[in-house]
């Protein structure tokens, strides 16, 4: 009986196809690529939602103005070029010629002017606050879009990309409910793919753009992305080679290694960059016994950060210093000179430190009890819980854990603040004022959102360090603010920073040139291609 | 006939019966999801990831939850009996066109465990209480009995390290080979080895029961007088055991089965969940944690009516198999 391999069957009907193309890129040409996709989206409105997995197809489908390189610096996009003035309120970008919507329809820059005013300005989660300082887009030629800014804002080119700020074509979204558009699941972008269809619990197909504005690109012929929802079944399936990429966590940690040492396979932690997530363990500083510096403290010195990578993580992370992930340092925004709470003596640190602070031991060799939430996402997040448990034991707090659903952990976090300390994880985003700006300033403490201030910890100082960094244009004087923001809030501890989280993403070695930016599997898989 | 007259007219008054049954189905089911904490804007809002109070108001006058339970309860029911069962916000389709879509996949894995566990569970319980108590019995009952305990979500795991990745035999996962695309007889052919899998993890369960059930309702038939009148008739062994006991050992086995048919829809998640088969319990265990109540609701009254429906085909099946019970 012959063996059943879909992939190289596949590669094989293709590449007979490919070969009666002549040039040297008809080499690269082909392929089907399948990625795993967890979990399944619930829309592909990116303009609406930033959920993880979103991102990881409507990136395939629509452009940004802007792409990035390793170093953080931005690179053209659908912009070809790019010119600030040096006030930094007028930024004058020149679009490039000839981009077409999947429906044919023209690319101008007024398509431009309305995904970004009438869209992410408005409805995107983090477009307020990205978009703050911008009043209008002058379009004086169907090719130059013209930001007009109310105040210098140095993070604003960070945030263009085709993940982050997807361009939308306003001949399809003008006059209706944005909200509501039928477009949101049927996507037409000017990306490298099209939305073909989505069959929901199973997969959703994106055909090559033929006439895609990059000459000759993208190389593959169709992306599919699939749905498996049991965790040791992903990993059945990429060694299998019936999927061929996984990222963001979709391979459960401890197969990473395993399926990495197979012949076939490849890992890599690239790619995550301008994501930058950092487990936490927040506090609630409004309520006692977390409204106490030095008990704040004594937990963070007791939590062994290298014990839970090892043990929780199986190796992969590093250990967070502070608010400011390291991913951070080609651009000078880390520092790593704060107070170090990373101590090989961390739980008689914290005992010595309780026992001065006068919190005596009572019955049970307990100084104060506490309900501990868990993230909600994973099997990770229990062992870590049942970690911070045991080692919070040996410093004399007795930890009840708490698990709930997604919906009802949110609602108690960020709407009720009804609670003590959680675990959680916080993408640090392109820029600190994206996304790090938001667990610490005073005026992100807003009931009912998500993802912003609920440990209620701000303090004048460095709220204003952070509203002079929104507005800094030398990168020297910006990072020197964020250097001493960085000691400041280290010093108060609002949150225990245990590691920089670490992402793997699991592919198949024929996959060539798959991570090539830092936004890893949220670029637009343009360049890809099966080597044959 | 007389005796087809009056299967009709039951058939008829059972169903109008089932009317107000399934409508209080759902009226308790409704206030049974209430109680769950957090609704479908806060979910949908916690996945946007940072939605300002705003935002969140406006998804829950468009999904109309702002309004009280009891007038989106009289709403529901009142559109439900015009079978208008809503649209999910969540993924953007009506609930009717979901529910179709995942429908057939589930129909197909539930309809081929039901013939493989029945046909397999009265077999091989026909085949132990043939000769009750010698070796061939010891086995499949042991079988039968390892089959029931072992938990279902490490059987489809075994079975897909053995038949998939170690000998490469049968695929993963999933109910059709995406990357391939095939079309006509190519289709079925990839669907069918694509179902091998989760319908054998899940029959093996069931049939487990109807095996034990079987050979016990057999052992029970045999020592009836019927079988001795016809064993001093001169009727053979064989004959006895396959036209008379099996006929009346088999009426438990299909009472059970019309019960499992039921469950067979809820507790296909873990096995749909182990092959990622896009069916109705998959998607059903998702819509709980993503507070889709117009879906969640919808599948509940799929499978009510489902329920119902099965239980009459039990009823009159039964009628069949046994003259003495009348319609």
């Amino acid at each position: 009986m012959r063996i059943y391999r879909p992939v190289t069957m596949c590669f094989a009907a293709l590449l007979a196809l490919a070969l009666s193309v002549d040039d040297a890129a008809a080499q690269k040409r082909g392929g089907t690529l399948v990625m795993l996709v967890q979990p399944e989206p619930p829309t592909l409105a990116s303009y609406l939602s930033t959920s993880g997995p979103i991102g990881q197809v409507t990136s395939k489908i629509y452009d940004g103005l802007l792409e990035y390189d390793f170093g953080l610096k931005p690179i053209p996009g659908l912009a070809e070029s790019w010119k600030a003035s040096p006030d930094g309120k007028t930024i004058t970008f020149t679009l490039q010629k000839g981009v077409k919507f999947h429906d044919g329809k023209p690319f101008t820059s007024a398509d431009v002017k309305f995904s970004i005013l009438e869209v992410l300005k408005k409805l995107h989660p983090r477009g307020p606050a990205t978009f703050r300082e911008l009043i209008d887009i002058d379009t004086p030629g169907a090719h130059t879009a013209v930001f007009k800014l109310s105040g210098p804002a140095p993070y604003l080119l960070m945030a263009l990309s085709g993940y982050e700020s997807p361009m939308l074509p306003k001949h399809l979204f003008e006059g209706t409910d944005i909200k509501a558009s039928k477009y949101a699941n049927a996507p037409v972008g000017t990306g490298p793919f099209k939305f073909v269809e989505w069959q929901r619990g199973q997969f959703m197909r994106l055909d090559r753009n033929p006439d895609y504005w990059k000459k000759d690109r993208p190389y593959l012929d169709r992306i599919v992305a699939r749905f498996i929802a049991d965790s040791a079944t992903r990993t059945a399936a990429m060694e299998k080679g019936e999927v061929h990429v996984g990222g963001f966590a979709a391979i459960p940690w401890p197969d990473v290694k395993t399926l990495g040492k197979l012949p076939t396979i490849e890992t890599t932690t690239k790619g995550y960059e301008m994501s930058s997530p950092i487990v936490e363990l927040d506090f609630n500083t409004r309520r006692a016994p977390f409204d106490n510096l030095k008990i704040r403290q004594a937990v963070s010195y007791a939590i062994n950060r290298k014990a839970v990578i090892e043990n929780v993580w199986f190796g992969w992370g590093k250990p967070a210093t502070g608010p400011i992930s390291s991913n951070f340092a080609p651009v000078g925004f880390y520092t790593a000179e704060v107070r170090n709470y990373n101590v090989p003596d961390g739980v008689a640190t914290a005992n010595k430190m309780l026992d001065e602070a006068g919190f005596k031991r009572g019955a049970g060799n307990t100084r104060f009890e506490i309900v501990h939430d868990l993230t909600p996402y994973g099997e990770e997040w229990q062992r870590y819980g049942e970690y911070v448990q045991q080692v919070l034991a040996e410093i004399g707090i007795k930890v009840t854990l708490r698990y709930e659903d997604v919906a009802t952990w949110l609602k108690r976090l960020y709407t009720d603040y009804d609670f003590q300390l959680t675990s959680n994880w916080i993408q640090g985003l392109a820029d600190p004022v994206i996304g790090v700006h938001r667990l610490y300033h005073s005026k992100q403490i807003r009931p009912g959102t998500v993802f912003v201030n609920e440990s209620g910890w701000s303090s004048p100082r460095t709220d204003q360090l952070m509203d002079q960094a929104s507005v800094e244009l030398d990168p020297k004087k910006r990072a020197a603010l964020y250097q001493e923001f960085q000691k400041l809030v280290v010093e108060a501890a609002p949150i225990v920073w245990v590691h920089e989280l670490q992402f793997v993403t699991v592919y198949n070695k024929q996959l060539k040139d798959l991570i090539v930016s830092p936004l890893g599997l949220y670029a637009s898989f343009d360049r890809v291609y099966v080597d044959k | 006939m007389r005796a087809g007259a009056g299967r009709a007219s039951y058939v008829l008054r059972r169903l109008l019966q089932a009317v107000p049954v399934i409508v209080a189905i759902i009226v308790l089911n409704f206030l049974l999801l209430h109680l769950a904490p957090g609704d479908a804007a806060q979910v949908l809002a916690g996945e946007a990831g940072s939605a300002s109070p705003e935002y969140m108001a406006q998804l829950r006058h468009r999904f109309g939850l702002d309004r009280p339970v009891a007038v989106q309860l009289l709403l529901y029911v009142k559109n439900m009996l015009t079978l208008d069962l809503g649209f999910s916000f969540r993924h953007n389709m009506p609930v009717v066109e979901l529910i179709a879509g995942r429908l057939g996949p589930t129909l197909l894995l539930m309809l081929t465990t039901l013939v493989l566990s029945v046909t397999a569970g009265i077999g091989l319980g026909l085949l132990a209480a043939a000769r009750a108590g010698n070796w061939r019995d010891t086995l499949i009952s042991i079988l039968a009995l390892v089959s029931y305990a072992t938990p279902l979500f490490w059987v489809g795991l075994m079975l897909i390290v053995v038949f998939s990745l170690k000998l490469d035999w049968l695929p993963t996962s999933g109910m059709e080979t995406v990357a391939a695309f095939h079309e006509g007889w190519a289709r079925v052919l990839d669907i069918a080895r694509h179902l091998v899998l989760p319908a054998l993890t899940l029959s093996l369960f069931y049939m487990a029961l109807y095996v034990r059930l079987m050979r016990a309702a057999m052992l029970e038939q045999a020592g009836m007088d019927y079988v001795t009148t016809a064993r001093a008739k001169g009727l053979g062994e064989s004959r006895i055991m396959l036209s008379h006991v099996l006929r009346n050992a088999v009426l438990p086995v299909v009472t059970m089965a019309g019960v499992q048919v039921g469950s067979l829809l809820g507790g296909s998640v873990v096995v749909e969940s182990v092959f990622a088969w896009p069916g109705l319990g998959l998607l059903a265990f998702q819509s709980l944690f993503a507070r889709d109540f117009n879906l969640l609701l919808g599948i509940f009254f799929m499978s009510a009516c489902l329920v119902v429906a099965v239980n009459l085909a039990v009823d009159v099946v039964y009628t069949l198999l046994d003259p003495r019970i009348h319609a």
